[in-house]
C-alpha cells in the first residue's frame, strides 16, 4: 500500500467511526442543551438499542430474512421501543430532580446507566452475543482502498438521520419550541410551552438516535455486548464536548474530529497503537485550552 | 404492620433456601461408588494423597472440576489395585485461589500425613505453597499453574505438567515455520498481563529463529472498532498475524481484518479456543488455527474420560480437568517406578518421567521441572468448529 492509499483507508476508518461517536454524541448535545444535564446514561441507551434490534431481528429474520430489509425493520423497531425507554427514564428519574441541584441528578445518570448495564448484564450472563447478518465483505475497491458496501450504507443512513434531525429542529414547531426552552426554560412555561412534552420529546429522539448507532454497530461488528457503551459512551461525550456541548452541528462535528484523530494515531510512525488514545486526548486537551466551549459552542448561545 | 410481616415472611424464605442450598451442596460432595467397589479388593494398607484445589470462592467452578477429575482418577486407580497394593485416599485441600487460604490448606494437608500432592490451580495461589510441602519433603504434581516463576522458584520436589508461555510460544512457531512457511509476522494483544507475556515472548522467539516482527500492536478492551489498526498492519505487509488475548475482541478482530482485505493467515492463542469466536466472526474465522492448551473436546485419547466423567457427574468436565486427571495417574506412576511411599524416592521418579501417556499428551519433565515439549494442541476453524490437526 502506498502513504496515499493508507492515508485514504485511514480517512475512511475515521470518517465511520466518527459518524457513530457523532450519532451519540448528538444525545448527549441535545439533553444538555435543554435541561444542562449530562445524561451519562446515554452510552448504556446506546447499547439497550443494540440488544433491542438484536431480539427484533431474531424475530423479524425469520420471515424477511436478515438482509438489510430485516435490518431496517428491526431498526426502526429498536428506536420506537429505546425512545419510549428514554422518555420513561426522563419521567422516571430525571423530571422529579429538575430544580434540584445539577450534582444531584448527575448522580441519578449514573444510577440510571448502574441499572441499565447490570440488569442487561445478569440477563444476558454477561456474555458476548453474536449479531448475525447476512450481509458480505462485497464493497468497492479503489486501488489499494477497500470499502465495503455495509460501511457506504452504514454512513448514508447516520448522514440521513443527522439532516433529518437537523430539518426537524429548524423548520418544526417542536424544533423551534426545544431551542426556545434551551434559551430560557420559565419564560417558555409562560408562553404557554408544554415544557416537560418537548423535554420528553428531546430525550425521545435523542435516544432513539443512540440506539440507531447500536444496532448500526451490531450489524458493522458483528457482536455486542452489556459494557460496550461504556467506552464508546466516554468517547461520544467527548466529542460533544469537542463540538461544543449544546450544538447539534457541534456534535456531529466533533465526532467526525475525534474519529479522525484515533485513526491518525494508529498510524503514527514509530510508536504504534498503543499511544493512539494519548495522542487523540493530547490534542483535545490543547483544543480545549485554546477553544474551551468547543469548536462551535459560543459561551452565550442559543444551545440548540 | 403488613410491610413488616412481608419483611417477616421474605426473611424466613431466604433463610429457608439458604439452609435448603447448603444442604444439598453437602450431598453432593460425597462422590458415590467409592465404597462398593473397594471392599472387593484386600489393601495392604492406605496411601493418602493431598488434592490442592479452590473449592470456594471465585474459582471454585474449576476447582471442583479438578477435584471430581482426580477422584475420579483415584477409583479407577483403587479399582485396578491401587497404589503398590495400598488404597488410595485423597484428601481435598481448599485453597480458594488464593495465597493465603492456600498456604494454611497446605498445612493442613501435611499434617494430616499426606504421601504426596496433586494439585496447585492459579500460580499466585501456588507459589507460596511450595515451600510448605518442600520442607515436609512431599512430592508435588502442579496441573494448572502456568507462570514462569514457579519454575524459578520451585524448591525441587514439584513438578509442573501444566505448559507455559513458554510453550505456547514454541507451538506458534512450529505453526508459523513448519506449517504456514511465514517470514513477516504481526503480533497483537491487549495489554493484559497474560496476554502481553504470551506476545512478547512469540516477539523474542521469532526474531531469535531470524525472523521478523513487522507490527506488534495493542487493543484498548471494550473497544469494538479496530479498523484503523487493522489498516496500519496491512500497510506493513505481514505474511500472519497472531492474536494473544481473548475470543471476544479476537473474533473482531478476526472479522475486520477479513473486512479489511487481508489475506495473510490468522493465528489466536489459547484465551481464544472458545467456540464462540466463530460464532461471532462467522465465515472469517474459517482457517483461522489457535494454538490451544490440551482441552478434552478436541483429544480423541480422551473421548473415554469425556464420557465418564459425563456420566459420573453429569456435566462437562471444564477446561482444567484434564490436566488434574493426568496428574492423579503420574503421581500413581511415579510412586510405583519408585517402588516406595518414601518423599525422595517419589521425587526422583517424578523428575525421570519421561514419555508418559495421559490423556492430554505426552509428559516428559525437563531438568527445570517443567515440561520438556510443548503439550499444546493447534486447532483449524473449520465450518464453525474446532478441529485437531494431527
Amino acid at each position: 500500500m502506498s502513504t496515499f492509499d493508507i492515508f485514504l483507508q485511514q480517512l475512511v476508518n475515521g470518517l465511520l467511526l466518527g459518524s457513530f461517536y457523532s450519532l451519540i454524541a448528538l444525545g448527549y448535545s441535545m439533553v444538555y442543551g435543554i435541561i444542562k444535564l449530562l445524561n451519562f446514561a446515554h452510552g448504556d441507551i446506546y447499547m439497550a438499542g443494540a440488544f433491542v434490534g438484536l431480539i427484533a431481528l431474531s424475530f423479524v429474520s425469520g420471515i424477511v430474512g436478515a438482509g438489510w430489509l430485516g435490518i431496517l425493520i428491526s431498526m426502526v423497531f429498536s428506536m420506537i421501543a429505546v425512545g419510549l425507554l428514554g422518555v420513561l427514564i426522563q419521567r422516571a428519574a430525571y423530571r422529579p430532580l429538575l430544580n434540584a441541584p445539577r450534582l444531584s441528578i448527575l448522580i441519578t445518570a449514573i444510577g440510571v446507566s448502574l441499572v441499565l448495564y447490570n440488569s442487561v448484564m445478569v440477563l444476558t450472563d454477561g456474555e458476548f452475543k453474536a449479531f448475525t447478518t447476512d450481509l458480505g465483505f462485497a464493497g468497492v475497491g479503489l486501488g489499494n482502498v477497500h470499502i465495503t458496501y455495509t460501511q457506504i450504507i452504514l454512513v448514508l443512513a447516520t448522514a440521513a438521520l443527522m439532516i433529518s434531525l437537523n430539518l426537524f429542529i429548524s423548520k418544526t414547531k417542536y424544533g423551534k419550541a426545544m431551542r426556545a426552552i434551551a434559551l430560557d426554560k420559565d419564560a417558555c412555561r409562560l408562553m404557554g410551552i408544554n415544557v416537560n412534552k418537548i423535554i420528553a420529546i428531546t430525550f425521545f429522539i435523542g435516544s432513539a438516535l443512540a440506539a440507531a448507532a447500536g444496532i448500526m454497530a451490531g450489524v458493522y461488528y458483528g457482536s455486542i455486548h452489556f459494557f460496550m457503551g461504556f467506552v464508546l459512551g466516554l468517547k461520544a461525550f467527548t466529542a460533544a464536548v469537542i463540538g461544543g456541548i449544546g450544538s447539534i452541528p457541534g456534535a456531529m462535528i466533533g465526532g467526525l474530529v475525534l474519529g479522525l484523530l484515533e485513526a491518525a494515531g494508529t498510524q503514527l510512525p514509530f510508536i504504534g497503537s498503543e499511544w493512539k488514545d494519548v495522542f487523540a486526548f493530547s490534542i483535545l486537551i490543547l483544543l480545549l485550552v485554546f477553544k474551551p466551549t468547543g469548536i462551535l459552542g459560543k459561551t452565550e448561545t442559543e444551545r440548540m | 404492620m403488613s410491610k413488616k410481616y412481608f419483611g417477616l415472611v421474605a426473611l424466613v424464605l431466604l433463610l429457608s433456601l439458604t439452609l435448603f442450598g447448603c444442604g444439598g451442596q453437602q450431598a453432593e460432595e460425597q462422590p458415590g461408588g467409592n465404597e462398593g467397589q473397594a471392599e472387593e479388593i484386600n489393601y495392604d494398607g492406605e496411601i493418602k494423597i493431598g488434592l490442592m484445589i479452590p473449592l470456594t470462592g471465585s474459582e471454585a467452578t474449576y476447582g471442583k472440576d479438578m477435584e471430581n477429575a482426580m477422584k475420579m482418577a483415584a477409583d479407577e486407580i483403587n479399582a485396578e489395585g491401587g497404589i503398590l497394593g495400598k488404597k488410595l485416599v485423597t484428601i481435598s485441600g481448599d485453597t480458594a485461589a488464593d495465597p493465603q487460604q492456600s498456604t494454611s490448606a497446605a498445612t493442613k494437608l501435611v499434617s494430616s500425613g499426606v504421601v504426596s500432592v496433586v494439585g496447585g490451580y492459579s500460580s499466585g495461589a501456588t507459589l507460596p505453597t511450595l515451600n510448605v510441602f518442600a520442607d515436609a519433603n512431599i512430592p508435588q504434581v502442579i496441573p494448572v499453574a502456568n507462570s514462569t516463576k514457579i519454575i524459578d522458584e520451585n524448591p525441587g520436589n514439584a513438578i509442573q505438567i501444566n505448559g507455559t508461555g513458554f510453550h505456547q510460544a514454541e507451538k506458534a512457531l512450529e505453526l508459523f515455520e513448519g506449517i504456514w512457511d511465514v517470514e513477516k509476522l504481526a503480533i497483537v494483544h491487549q495489554g493484559d498481563g497474560y496476554s502481553e507475556d504470551l506476545a512478547k515472548l512469540t516477539k523474542e522467539a521469532w526474531e531469535e529463529a531470524g525472523h521478523e516482527v513487522v507490527a506488534f500492536e495493542v487493543i484498548n478492551k471494550g473497544e469494538q472498532d479496530f479498523s484503523s489498526l487493522v489498516t496500519s498492519i496491512k500497510s506493513k505487509n505481514p505474511d500472519a498475524v497472531y492474536w494473544t488475548a481473548y475470543y471476544a475482541d479476537g473474533a473482531l478482530l478476526i472479522k475486520q481484518l477479513r473486512q479489511g482485505g487481508f489475506q495473510g493467515e490468522i493465528a489466536v492463542g489459547d484465551g481464544s479456543n472458545s467456540p464462540k469466536l466463530m460464532e461471532i466472526a462467522g465465515n472469517a474465522a474459517e482457517g483461522v488455527v489457535c494454538t490451544s492448551n490440551p482441552m478434552v473436546e478436541y483429544l480423541p485419547a480422551a473421548k473415554e474420560f469425556m464420557e465418564n466423567y459425563k456420566a459420573n457427574y453429569n456435566q462437562d468436565p471444564g477446561p482444567y480437568s484434564s490436566l488434574a486427571y493426568d496428574g492423579m495417574h503420574l503421581m500413581k506412576d511415579a510412586i510405583e517406578r519408585a517402588g516406595s511411599t518414601d518423599g525422595d524416592a517419589i521425587i526422583k521418579a517424578l523428575k525421570e518421567t519421561e514419555g508418559f501417556q495421559g490423556i492430554s499428551g505426552e509428559t516428559t519433565i525437563a531438568d527445570n521441572n517443567a515440561l520438556a515439549n510443548s503439550n499444546f494442541v493447534l486447532l483449524e476453524a473449520k465450518g464453525g468448529q474446532w478441529k485437531l490437526i494431527e
